[in-house]
């Protein structure tokens, strides 16, 4: 088994936000994917970005003033 | 009065046994109910209970069970209807399959069900309860190309002993068969009896 890195999850107020976001990055070439919204983590579209933790400023930068971002959270298992 | 009164209801179909009880009942205070499967004395003891019964229930050694009601002093009577269940519980027989037949889940808005396909996928990767196979036709097919964004989670649930089955005139007709990423390149007649075998089917 490979080692999984550490992963965060960028939640967003809207299922729209998420797919503007998700545009943005795929544009911009950053690794990230879509999955469900973690069951411990309240979220109102129930969808949510995930990628590498280590990624988490380029990923910021990008979205910085173009998507609302309501929350960042590392992902714990 | 104190008579017990025995309704012999082995070998009857459901739901002969519990409504021979509940004339029986109705008609004693004490009556014994033999019944030889599982259904009858689930149906029997669960009118017991409804009808304010004591229910004893003992199973005999050639497979019968013997249930005793006894109406409790100053029981009164069901007030609602008994509804006896027949349906046993389904035997799994065939595979668990899920039918992937699009690169969308639900109808209406793509862009929406495109996320939620992927949604869908991610989830049953993580969930314990996998899947035997899973079978892409149409654009279902396009989530198992190389560049698919659900190829990760669908390498997963192979390598966990997933069988994936991939519709090779659909790969054809997207002249997509060199960009495969997962799963083995199948056929109508191996579509068609695995969902024809399947003791569960899944179509999201």
């Amino acid at each position: 088994m490979k080692v999984q890195p550490q992963y965060s999850v960028m939640l967003f107020k809207a299922v729209s936000y998420v797919l503007k976001a998700e545009k943005i990055l795929k544009k911009e070439g950053l690794p990230h994917k879509l999955i469900p919204a973690p069951k411990h983590i309240s979220s109102d579209c129930g969808i949510c970005l995930r990628f590498e933790s280590a990624m988490q400023n380029k990923i910021e930068a990008s979205l910085l003033n173009k998507v609302e971002i309501e929350e960042i959270r590392e992902m714990t298992d | 009065m104190s008579k017990t009164k025995t309704v012999d209801a082995r070998g009857l179909a459901c739901p002969q046994p519990v409504v021979l009880a509940k004339q029986a009942i109705e008609a004693n205070e004490k009556i014994k109910v033999i019944v030889d499967n599982d259904t009858a004395l689930e149906n029997v003891k669960r009118l017991g209970v409804k009808s304010g019964c004591d229910v004893k229930a003992e199973k005999k050694s050639d497979g019968t069970y013997e249930i005793n009601l006894t109406r409790k002093a100053g029981a009164v009577e069901a007030k609602e209807e008994f509804i006896p269940s027949c349906v046993a519980t389904p035997a799994q027989s065939g595979p668990f399959v899920i039918v992937i037949s699009a690169d969308k889940m639900g109808r209406g808005n793509d862009e929406l069900g495109y996320v939620l396909i992927r949604a869908f996928l991610h989830t049953i990767a993580l969930q314990a309860e996998k899947p035997d196979v899973i079978i892409f036709y149409n654009t279902g097919v396009l989530l198992t190309l190389q560049e698919s964004e659900v190829l990760d989670d669908l390498k997963e649930l192979a390598s966990a002993g997933v069988e994936m089955l991939v519709c090779g005139t659909c790969l054809n007709y997207f002249e997509a068969k060199e960009k495969l990423g997962v799963g083995a390149v199948s056929n109508m007649y191996d579509i068609a009896g695995i969902m024809s075998r399947a003791g569960r089917l899944l179509v999201p």
